[in-house]
């Protein structure tokens, strides 16, 4: 047992024992309880604590610190190790863990509303919030692969959650066909790269990262691998929402409960994300100069894809769906430069995360946790029946916009300097252009809520006439803007925290 | 360290909209008054920058550098020369003037205020920022509250103009900061006085001069970018109208002369004489169409596209009359502009028309108005003894220096300029009164005479007596011409000796 470290899984751990309790539980006192909420709010908060505590135990354990992006710590000196802790998986947990319990937090009446399943649902969340760790934290690809299915399993489930919603269920067939399909090309990749370096390991003395660095060039068998490099891409940029792998994501954000797409758009795109870094920068860094093109193509595409979709868009959620195609476009520019834009890549992952959350609560409040749709109609002259709905709204979509002063900004700013320093300017100016047009749509939002009237009178739909924040979702909404405008006039703490991740 | 004063001057407008932000609800009568009286707080401040700044002095002045972010090299690194000071003392006085334009704002008044105190941050930091992502944050932050001013309180197509004026600024500046961090990645530092000594090699100089001047050049706006502004300056409210053409347009004008002509000497005289195509153009083709608008409003926003042209073709011709006589017509546009806006506001106000054909006749139901608007009509197309003659002449004389025929040209875009305001001005305010609504119209009251009146005295001020200002502006002025003499091999054309030019200009 002492040779077992319980510290690099001790997140997941908590999120899966929470998990687990809250279904006995359960099942033995009736699913109707509140106390199950509060048990697994309680377990991701766990979990948060958990890793900050790794990044802790992580600074006690080193001393120097090298610009690399490598894997130290417990398990450093095994020859194939299963799971790596370093600050980068600490840093990523905490915004995984945050992620869920804001999301869960935030749509209480969701778990309020399901009432008899509302266990069945924390669980599920609980499951996935552990997958969506694993990814980042295995060295081993099998044990990725595996933490993906546990999180898209779960997800699929959430989004057919709402079973009398028929735009549920489309929305949960089209996730896990879609999804699955995006798990296989990715297990496929997995193989081709096991076939060309022998090992499925990314760190330790038989790992793949070993192996680049000390094979000749000669020697690797350049097609299998960059097959199974590029296929591996491929799987990761439709959990990103990269295009052109994107399309499932406005049907399922649309179809899903409000409720629940805060974890499903938000949480998902920090591990893939994550992994993605894990991956390109921890075992493939040396073949930058293969992969980096790919991304750029993949960068511009995103950009412009999303960028267009979303300007046709009349649903706040297929929206912020398309907005986030462009937004991952946005973050895959930085990689480009390699490992060093790592804290600009994440800083830009947890604003735009942050903001992302905030606007999903928003449409919770807006148009029900319950309902699919979120349309643009609910939100005309939002200002004069719920200010401060419509004022926290216009923050996110100014800090979505990359409005100076605002998080966003400084978040692109991060990445484009990254991408810049290593002469892709081309990419930087498409992105650009592509962030300016983009100001259209998210400004389209402030002029519904504040130049438009409220066009309930004439067609009442689905939201309520005032909506209003309740004390979860408002201490989220409340929460999250204040960080986006923070993180916009004082960024430095958070950058020079991510800087520790190298 | 000394006292941040332009740290607290660009801040206060903001602590101020956060007083305004927290009026009760249920107290809505004391959201005017209490923006009016904050208002003259960042007044007062540039009054004492004003004050203290030190005459002929080298460089910047009020200099404050604090590393905000050292990883990105972010500073707020900010200071005052000549050019900025005088433009720091307009928008200072534009505000409260707007603000108290702006009583009758019925919709969400303190909304409004708030955004106007925001707006002000954002152009008082634009004119002290001397790192150039600042700059571009507050460049860029002044669209925002703009955008709310002309979308929430405009008139009629006010959602399609605030739209289209965001995103034909934004879009330029989207290649600014494109070129920005580019510069960055150049000389390795965003420090606006670092970046004076880095070198970059004349290609690169071509592209950032491109990248900066498009941002620019929409700003201004220069033909052929200028179809946004006569939509945005037709619908916004009259303090809108008042600022964009006081204030947010000079923001283009002066990231000329900081940024194009200092950074990127070398292209700058490169691009000289296409801008001073483009000015001419500018200013011959914004009079004429200024002169069949039937709308007062638009007529003026025309009339800005052609005064503006002036300004780029003085900043252009690269002499040191033609950059002075740019840097002091910003200023005199925005005292006379801003007046004559404020003026079709308070008529808007009573009779909710701007068209010329609804009117007629009415300087006989109200004198004091037309007296006025025929003083703000003489100011605006350059009436010897008044602001606008000192300007426009200098900006002729300089450009003759370099570019004969363009300032040939030019010159007759101030008579077009009499043609369409004296017509406008007859057409309004002489002859019988042909609709019997005007009949009944009221005077100016108090307030109204109050707002216009420092407009007035200041108009007269720089027009009798415009030493003081063109001693400021003009070390600025020299030392940016020195820059690009040492840079280039381009020698700066002069006649006489600058004292002669001060005195031929109206000086003492």
């Amino acid at each position: 047992m002492e040779n077992i470290a319980f510290l690099p899984i001790a997140p997941e751990i908590a999120a899966l024992a929470g998990a687990v309790i809250v279904l006995m539980s359960a099942a033995a006192l009736g699913q109707e309880r509140r106390e199950w909420g509060v048990a697994g709010a309680v377990a991701l908060l766990v979990a948060v604590a958990l890793s900050v505590l790794q990044w802790l135990r992580l600074d006690s354990l080193e001393s120097a610190r090298e610009l690399a992006f490598s894997a130290r710590g417990v398990t450093s000196a095994v020859q194939n190790p299963m799971v790596v802790m370093d600050r980068f998986s600490a840093v990523v947990g905490v915004a995984v863990y945050l992620v869920a319990f804001l999301a869960l937090v935030g749509n209480w009446r969701l778990v309020e509303t399901l009432s008899e399943r509302g266990a069945e649902y924390l669980a599920l969340v609980l499951l996935s919030a552990a997958g969506l760790h694993m990814m980042v934290i295995s060295s081993n690809l099998v044990l990725l692969f595996m933490g993906l299915e546990t999180a898209s399993i779960a997800l699929y489930v959430i989004a057919g959650f709402t079973r009398t919603e028929r735009n549920s269920d489309e929305s949960a067939l089209k996730y896990f066909l879609l999804g699955s399909f995006a798990s296989a090309i990715f297990i496929y990749g997995v193989a081709l790269v096991y076939a060309g370096t022998g090992s499925i390991s990314i760190y330790g003395s038989a790992g793949i990262r070993q192996f680049f660095s000390t094979q000749p060039v000669a020697v690797l068998d350049v097609g299998i691998l960059l097959t199974g490099i590029a296929l591996i891409i491929v799987g990761l940029a439709f959990k990103v929402t990269a295009a052109p792998f994107h399309q499932w994501a406005p049907d399922v954000y649309q179809g899903a409960a409000s409720g629940s797409v805060s974890l499903m758009a938000a949480g998902v795109k920090v591990a893939a994300v994550g992994a993605l870094i894990r991956l390109l920068m921890g075992a493939f860094g040396t073949r930058i100069d293969d992969w980096a093109p790919l991304l750029a193509i993949l960068a511009a595409a995103s950009v412009v894809i999303g960028t267009i979709g979303a300007i046709g868009q009349r649903d706040l959620k297929r929206m912020l769906a398309y907005s986030g195609v462009a937004h991952a476009g946005f973050m895959l520019t930085a990689f480009v430069a390699g490992g060093v834009a790592i804290p600009s890549i994440l800083f830009y992952l947890f604003t735009y995360v942050i903001a992302l959350v905030g606007a999903f609560t928003i449409t919770g409040i807006v148009s029900g946790v319950g309902s699919g749709s979120s349309a643009f109609d609910d939100y005309k002259g939002l200002n004069e029946r719920s200010p401060w709905v419509a004022g926290t709204l216009a923050v996110f979509m100014l800090g979505l916009g990359g409005i100076p002063f605002f998080s966003g900004f400084v978040g692109k700013f991060a990445v484009f300097t990254q991408a810049i320093s290593v002469g892709y300017l081309w990419l930087v100016i498409v992105a650009l252009v592509a962030s300016i047009a983009g100001l259209f749509f998210y400004l389209r939002v402030v002029v519904l809520m504040y130049f438009e009237d409220s066009a309930l009178a004439e067609a009442p739909g689905t939201a309520t006439a005032a909506p209003r924040m309740t004390g979860g979702s408002g201490s989220v909404v409340l929460g999250t803007a204040a960080l986006t405008i923070l993180l916009g006039v004082v960024p430095w703490p958070l950058l020079n925290l991510l800087r520790f991740v190298l | 360290m000394s006292f941040p004063t332009l740290a607290v001057m660009v801040l206060l407008p903001t602590l101020a909209a956060l007083v305004v932000a927290l009026v009760p609800k249920r107290r809505p009568e004391l959201v005017y008054p209490l923006s009016l009286t904050l208002s003259f707080l960042p007044l007062a401040m540039v009054g004492y920058v004003l004050w203290e700044f030190e005459v002929g002095a080298p460089g910047y002045q009020f200099t404050q550098q604090v590393l905000w972010f050292e990883p990105l090299g972010i500073s707020w690194n900010v200071g005052v020369d000549g050019i900025s000071l005088l433009l720091l003392v307009l928008t200072a006085i534009l505000f409260p003037l707007s603000i108290a334009a702006s009583k009758s704002v019925a919709k969400n008044q303190k909304m409004y205020m708030v955004a106007m105190l925001l707006l002000e941050t954002g152009m008082l930091g634009v004119f002290v920022a001397l790192d150039l992502l600042l700059f571009f944050a507050f460049f860029e932050i002044t669209l925002v509250p703009m955008y709310l001013l002309i979308g929430i309180w405009g008139s009629g197509n006010r959602v399609y103009a605030a739209l289209k004026f965001v995103l034909y600024t934004a879009l330029g500046s989207a290649l600014m900061l494109t070129g920005i961090i580019w510069l960055g990645a150049i000389t390795g530092t965003f420090d606006f006085t670092q970046i004076l000594d880095a070198t970059i090699t004349p290609t690169q100089q071509a592209w950032l001069f491109l990248g900066f001047g498009i941002a620019f050049a929409v700003k201004v706006p220069i033909f052929p970018f200028h179809t946004w502004l006569p939509d945005a300056h037709t619908e916004a409210p009259t303090a809108g109208s008042v600022l964009l053409a006081g204030v947010l347009l000079k923001l283009g004008t002066y990231g000329f002369i900081r940024f194009n002509l200092t950074l990127f000497p070398d292209a700058a005289v490169r691009f000289a004489p296409w801008l001073a195509s483009l000015a001419v153009i500018g200013i011959i083709y914004g009079a004429a169409v200024a002169i069949v608008q039937p709308d007062v409003k638009r007529l003026v926003a025309y009339s800005s596209v052609s005064h503006l042209g002036f300004i780029i073709l003085g900043i252009f011709a690269m002499t040191s009359q033609g950059i002075t006589g740019g840097v002091i017509q910003m200023v005199n546009h925005g005292l006379s502009t801003g007046a004559l806006f404020l003026l079709v506001g308070m008529i808007y106000e009573r009779r909710h028309t701007r068209l010329i054909a609804d009117y007629g006749g009415i300087a006989k139901v109200m004198p004091v108005f037309a007296g006025l608007f025929l003083f703000s009509v003489f100011a605006s197309a350059g009436l010897p003894g008044l602001n606008g003659f000192i300007g426009e002449f200098k900006i002729l004389l300089g450009s003759y220096l370099r570019f004969p025929v363009a300032a040939v040209v030019a010159a007759g875009g101030v008579i077009l300029a009499a043609v369409y305001l004296l017509w406008a001005y007859e057409r309004v305010f002489t002859g019988p009164i042909v609709h019997k609504e005007n009949s009944k119209l009221i005077d100016l009251d108090r307030r109204e005479i109050l707002i216009i009146a420092p407009l007035v005295a200041l108009i007269v001020f720089l027009g009798v007596y415009p030493k003081p200002a063109l001693d400021r502006i003009e070390p600025a002025v020299e030392e940016v011409l020195e820059r690009i003499e040492q840079a280039t091999d381009y020698t700066v054309p002069e006649f006489g000796t600058p004292e002669d030019l001060a005195n031929v200009g109206g000086g003492q």
